[in-house]
């Protein structure tokens, strides 16, 4: 086998810098044309999450066009200017090249830097869906084959098929299933969680724009999985006030009026160990175990005052027990550090009478 | 000379060549031979590429119309179901590893054949039968529930589910075999001389996956026995009611699942290791970075199965260190691609059918790579989990990836394996229709699920349709460019031109003897005295002695050149 000679390198090669200055303008045209596209025109965006969600998409959109375009376009043009011309012989070689340590570093530390700025502005967004969005609808939906069953608060039987949420509230949205594994997607909101028998998943968005759009489950769950579908509106807060009435109504439940002076104390107690002892102790204030001790709440002179800084009394009681309360602690009659999260009643699940006869009850206590 | 001395020693009295088994059945049948048993399971492989590439048809068949065009729901979940499990485990996994694996790897590092011939004989045939077994499911109730079959409703699926995890567990012990046969073969028997970084990356790339298929297989083998025991005799490991948990299966097959994408892949890289240097005549750009990065790829791919659950239900804060450890393996892959594209500068380019494919292997499977960060990404993953989304990046990186990667394979030692040439015009339209027909046929998928089509459904809503068509009608000609290939196998058999030894003018071990090789593969073992891809010098082997038929056929091997590097 005769000795093969490699050509001499000079430089890059012909027109390697007009071809990366070619390509770098393609790039700044493509990324120009992600950045202006309008997603919302093709997919709405609903809820809170979904204009983040579609800001990291279109992120990774400019990275990944701009890693694909450069690639595919030196490929091509590799491929063009040092392609075997038919006067070449049949095993000529080319240019014995084996590596280039400072090119190798690089081509390692810049996809690197992306790697981080990527994995930071996805932590961001991420933490944003995990946060607790304030006062709340808290609600329940459960898969089972084939449809959704959605539960609100204090309506006793769910609703099947049609999720109607009020436009600005925040949504907690626990989900789960009954039989098989489904999933929870709104594509319209960018989220989704797999229903899983025995495993609880919560979702958390705004709903910011009022329409109707379809809940569809994403995880193979049986003959019929691909009809499984259902749908959401949101509803302006007079629409959503009127249709969860309309539920209430036609289930025979009507939530009565907030009477506090029929509260009994001895009701209070019962529910008191249901729903609150989790959280709050029956000593003095300062046995916590979440939130404050109430047993003595009318006979501690060091805590005057409720959490909120008003006084005790019935109806100052009744109103955290509706809002729920976050913030400083006003109880020694001036604002304190910060005193945790008390649920409201959506989350708590108290209807009217259950409020005066907790109240009843804490004013008993000495 | 003292190497010469020294690679005589070193071989000394193990270097024998057993005689040549006689009669059909010993010889094509129930062979030891590493090089039968490859082409047996290649032509295992490409029946079930039939079977399973016609299912695929099926399915798009029944998508050209929103409420299916052909087939009831539970008919059609069997169908694709079969088609993913039977790409993914019956030709894929079988023929980037049994297949090239054991024709090219002892070859490759000068060996006579595999460390174990009677394990890998066993190997070999746990793969028809369990192949036969998955598709008669057929008969009684195709398994519906997708080749991941979670439970609960794997457990509530048709009779065929069980035959189904029979299959896979046949298939899960034989790869597991396979993967320890070739860890001893290649350390312990690489010809004298061939140090780590002297061996073919293909080999590397066989190295890697050999690891994954030995330690990630047990975890698929342990979930499909827990998933056979419940559905067979009740016990209740994935029911939540009896304190089982339906997300322990999905922990298990992603620990093995998600290694098994790398070793779809890994051999695939391999082979385009091999094909871009002979084909740009250059030597591999950063040998040991393409090598190194097999090795990282391979480690970080134990690290991320649970991105695969980012909606299924674990701890929030669980997901950050599987999304950022998922990211990180773009940068050991993008080391890969770059390489491979800095190859191809400086060199003689020649567009032979397995280089074509090459090239489009690098340009699909760098889409395929960049979606695959898209689903990374938490938050963008919550949007794109379980649609079409999914499906497209899947064929991306597994047909255009994987398959892409065994095409540039077999145009590359067809004529190594038959000593026949193949047509390169034939090839040349193979590649072409294949790759438009390919990226017509998925690339609308990507639309198709962000714009909320989620998969595994035998209807969709009729806004849907047109890009369906689309897709379906593409995967028509997708089809019919795969016979373009056939017909090119089949007439090279019967009357194609002999092949040389050395026909791409190549450099590793299995181009220097002849073509098809000698049962023993070489008659001496050679030994190394550098890395292959130094073009332009004489072959860095010594002691290559040809069997007297081979020797008109072969090109002389250089004087030896002074051992260094």
């Amino acid at each position: 086998m005769a000795q093969l000679t490699a050509p001499e390198q000079k430089g890059l090669g012909p027109g390697f810098w007009p071809v990366t200055t070619a390509l770098t303008v393609a790039n700044a045209v493509i990324s120009y044309f992600i950045v202006v596209l309008p997603i919302e025109k093709y997919l709405p965006e609903a809820a809170a999450p979904a204009g983040d969600i579609d800001w990291l998409f279109k992120f990774m959109s400019v990275i990944g066009n701009a890693i694909f375009v450069y690639v595919v376009g030196y490929m091509l043009y590799f491929c063009w200017v040092w392609r075997r011309r038919p006067s070449d012989a049949p095993d000529a070689i080319g240019i014995q090249v084996h590596d280039s340590p400072s090119l190798e570093l690089w081509w390692t530390i810049i996809p690197s830097i992306l790697v981080l700025l990527l994995a930071i502005f996805s932590v961001r967004i991420w933490i944003n869906l995990q946060n607790s969005l304030g006062d709340v609808l808290t609600m329940e939906a459960i898969g089972q084959q084939f449809k959704y069953e959605f539960r609100y608060p204090r309506l006793k039987q769910p609703v099947f098929n049609d999720m109607h949420i009020p436009v600005g509230t925040p949504v907690t949205l626990h989900v789960t299933s009954s039989d098989v594994i489904h999933s929870f997607w709104v594509p319209e909101v960018r989220l989704k969680y797999d229903m899983v028998p025995g495993l609880v998943q919560t979702l958390r968005f705004t709903p910011e724009v009022i329409g109707k759009y379809r809940i569809i489950c994403t995880e193979f769950c049986g003959t019929n999985h691909g009809n499984m579908v259902a749908n959401l509106y949101i509803d302006s807060q007079q629409d959503f006030g009127r249709w969860i009435a309309g539920q209430f109504k036609a289930q025979g439940q009507t939530g009565g009026p907030l009477n506090l002076s029929a509260g009994q104390a001895a009701a209070g107690q019962q529910l008191f160990g249901e729903k609150c002892s989790t959280c709050h102790s029956v000593g003095p204030f300062t046995q916590k175990i979440v939130g404050p001790g109430l047993g003595h709440l009318t006979d501690d002179p060091a805590y005057p005052n409720l959490v909120t800084g008003k006084p005790v009394n019935a109806e100052d009681i009744a109103w955290i027990l509706v809002n729920g309360y976050q913030g400083p602690d006003n109880s020694q009659g001036k604002a304190g550090p910060s005193i945790g999260i008390m649920p409201n009643r959506q989350a708590n699940a108290l209807s009217n009478k259950d409020i005066a006869n907790l109240a009843a009850y804490l004013l008993s206590l000495k | 000379m003292a190497v010469a001395a020294a690679h005589a020693g070193a071989v000394g009295h193990h270097d024998h060549i057993h005689p040549e088994p006689e009669g059909f059945v010993a010889k094509y049948i129930f062979s030891l031979d590493a090089k039968v048993i490859g082409v047996q399971y290649m032509i295992a492989g490409l029946l079930f590429f039939i079977i399973s590439g016609l299912l695929a048809e099926v399915v798009r068949i029944q998508l050209l119309t929103p409420g299916g065009a052909i087939l009831k729901n539970d008919a059609y979940n069997g169908v694709y179901s079969l088609h993913a499990s039977g790409m993914v485990w019956m030709v894929v996994i079988p023929m980037m590893t049994g297949g090239f694996g054991n024709y090219v790897m002892p070859l490759m590092i000068g060996a006579r054949d595999v460390a174990f011939p009677w394990l890998n004989l066993t190997a070999f045939w746990m793969f028809p039968v369990a192949g036969v077994i998955l598709f008669s499911s057929f008969l009684i109730g195709a398994p519906d529930a997708g080749w991941t079959e979670y439970p609960p409703i794997s457990v509530q699926g048709p009779p065929g589910t069980t035959m189904w995890c029979i299959a896979i567990f046949l298939i899960g012990i034989s790869s597991t075999l396979t993967g320890i046969n070739f860890m001893v073969t290649i350390f312990k028997m690489r010809a004298p001389g061939m140090t780590f970084t002297r061996m073919p990356l293909f080999v590397w790339a066989q190295l890697a996956t050999a690891m994954l298929n030995m330690i990630a297989t047990t975890a698929l083998a342990g979930a499909l026995l827990a998933l056979f025991l419940e559905r067979v005799f009740d016990v209740p490991f994935y029911d939540p009611a009896r304190g089982g948990s339906p997300l322990l299966w999905q922990h298990m097959f992603w620990f093995y699942s998600h290694p098994a994408v790398y070793i779809m892949i890994l051999p695939a890289f391999g082979i385009i290791s091999e094909v871009f240097p002979t084909f740009a005549r250059k030597p591999i750009f950063g040998y040991k970075m393409i090598a190194f990065s097999s090795i990282a790829i391979a480690l970080l791919g134990f690290m991320v199965w649970a991105h695969h659950m980012f909606t299924s239900g674990m701890a929030p804060w669980l997901q950050l260190p599987f999304m950022i450890l998922t990211m990180v393996i773009a940068v050991p892959t993008g080391i890969k691609i770059f390489s491979w594209l800095a190859t191809l500068w400086g060199g003689k380019i020649d567009f032979q059918p397995a280089m074509l494919f090459a090239l489009g292997f690098l340009v699909v499977f760098t889409f395929g790579g960049i979606t695959g960060i898209f689903l990374s990404a938490v938050p963008v993953d919550l949007h794109e989990h379980g649609t079409y989304f999914v499906v497209a990046h899947i064929h991306y990186v597994l047909f255009g990836g994987s398959i892409f990667g065994a095409f540039a394979g077999v145009y590359y030692w067809w004529p190594k394996m038959t000593g026949r040439m193949l047509d390169r015009k034939l090839g040349v339209w193979h590649f072409w229709t294949t790759f438009l027909s390919f990226n017509v046929t998925f690339l609308p998928m990507h639309w198709l699920g962000l714009l909320g089509m989620p998969r595994r459904v035998a209807q969709y809503r009729p806004e849907f349709q047109f890009w369906n068509d689309v897709c379906s009608i593409a995967s028509f000609v997708l089809a019919a460019s795969t016979l373009i290939l056939f017909y090119n196998l089949a007439t090279s058999l019967i009357r194609g031109k002999r092949a040389p030894a050395n026909p791409w003018h190549a450099r590793t071990l299995e181009w220097t003897v002849s073509s098809p090789p000698p049962y023993y593969n070489f008659k001496t073992i050679p030994a190394v005295l550098k890395n292959p891809y130094n073009f332009g010098e004489p072959l860095p082997y010594i002691g290559l002695t040809l069997a007297e038929e081979e020797e008109d056929r072969l090109p002389k091997p250089g004087p030896a050149v002074p051992a260094h590097s």
